[in-house]
C-alpha cells in the first residue's frame, strides 16, 4: 500500500458512517479493517479530534457519532 | 444528582432530546474508555453500538444511587463489546488496560472556551480545506462520496482537504495552548 492509499484509508475510517449487518449490528469501517495496528491507533486519535471539532460547532454539542445514533433512533435513516 | 443523571427520567421515558443531552455529555469519556482497544477494534462502531444499546435498554435501567449510573453501564457495555471482538480475533492481545473495569480517560476537555478556540481556528482555514471539513462536520455520518460531491471535489481531493484542515486546526489550537491531539 502506498502512502497516498494509506492516508485515504485513514481519512475514510475517521468518518462516523458505519453500515449495519442483517441483524442490525453496526459493522467496522472497511477501511479500518484494511490498515495495520499503528494506523488504527492514528485513526483513534484523528477521530477523537474530529469529533471534538464537530461537537464544538453543533448547537446540541453532538458530534457526528451522536448525530448518527440520534438519526437511527428517531428513524431518520 | 449530577448533570448527566438529570437526563435519566427523560431517557427512560423514551425522549430523544434527553438522550441527545446525555450523549453530548458522555461521548468523550466513553470514547476515552476504548483507547486501549484502538489497535484491535473499530472504536467508532463500538461507540455507536453502545449508544444504541443504551437507548434500547434504558427503560429497564435501575439507578443504584451512585453518580453517572447510565454512563457506568455504557462503559461496561462498550468494554464487553470491544473485549468480545479482541477475544474472537486476537485473544493473545488482551491487555490489563482492556480488562480494567473503571479506566476513564479524562484528557478530553469539553469546555466552551475550547469551543471558541476551535471556531476561531476554523475561520482561519483556506477555502477548500474549510469547505471539506465543514462537510464532514455537518454530515459526517453520511457517505463520503456524497459529501465530496456536495463540495465539488473528487473523493481523494476531499479526503486530502479534510486531513489538511484538521492538521491545520490542531496546529492553530496548539498555538493557543490547546492540545487536542491530531497529526503534526
Amino acid at each position: 500500500m502506498n502512502e497516498r492509499d494509506r492516508r485515504r484509508l485513514i481519512e475514510a475510517a475517521v468518518s462516523a458512517r458505519r453500515e449495519r449487518n442483517l441483524d442490525g449490528v453496526i459493522l467496522p469501517h472497511p477501511a479500518w479493517a484494511d490498515l495495520p495496528e499503528a494506523d488504527r491507533e492514528r485513526i483513534f486519535e484523528e477521530t477523537r479530534l474530529q469529533r471534538r471539532i464537530e461537537s464544538a460547532i453543533d448547537p446540541r454539542r453532538l458530534s457526528a457519532t451522536g448525530r448518527a445514533v440520534l438519526e437511527r433512533i428517531t428513524g431518520a435513516r | 444528582m449530577n448533570d448527566l443523571d438529570s437526563h435519566l427520567d427523560g431517557i427512560i421515558a423514551g425522549d430523544p432530546h434527553a438522550f441527545s443531552l446525555w450523549v453530548a455529555g458522555v461521548e468523550p469519556r466513553l470514547r476515552g474508555r476504548l483507547r486501549s482497544f484502538a489497535a484491535h477494534v473499530d472504536t467508532e462502531a463500538v461507540m455507536q453500538e453502545t449508544l444504541l444499546r443504551i437507548w434500547q435498554t434504558a427503560g429497564r435501567f435501575e439507578p443504584d444511587g451512585k453518580p453517572d449510573g447510565l454512563l457506568r453501564l455504557a462503559m461496561r457495555i462498550a468494554r464487553h463489546l470491544a473485549l468480545d471482538e479482541v477475544r474472537k480475533k486476537r485473544p493473545d492481545r488482551v491487555t490489563a488496560a482492556m480488562l480494567e473495569e473503571n479506566a476513564i480517560d479524562n484528557r478530553e476537555d469539553g469546555s466552551l472556551e475550547i469551543d471558541e478556540h476551535i471556531r476561531a481556528c476554523l475561520a482561519k482555514l483556506p477555502p477548500k480545506p474549510l469547505a471539506a471539513i465543514n462537510a464532514r462536520i455537518h454530515g459526517g455520518w453520511r457517505r463520503d462520496d456524497d459529501l465530496a460531491d456536495r463540495v465539488g471535489m473528487t473523493l481523494n481531493t476531499f479526503f486530502q482537504n479534510v486531513s489538511r484542515a484538521r492538521a491545520a486546526l490542531a496546529e492553530c489550537l496548539r498555538g493557543l495552548g490547546v492540545n487536542l491531539g491530531g497529526a503534526r
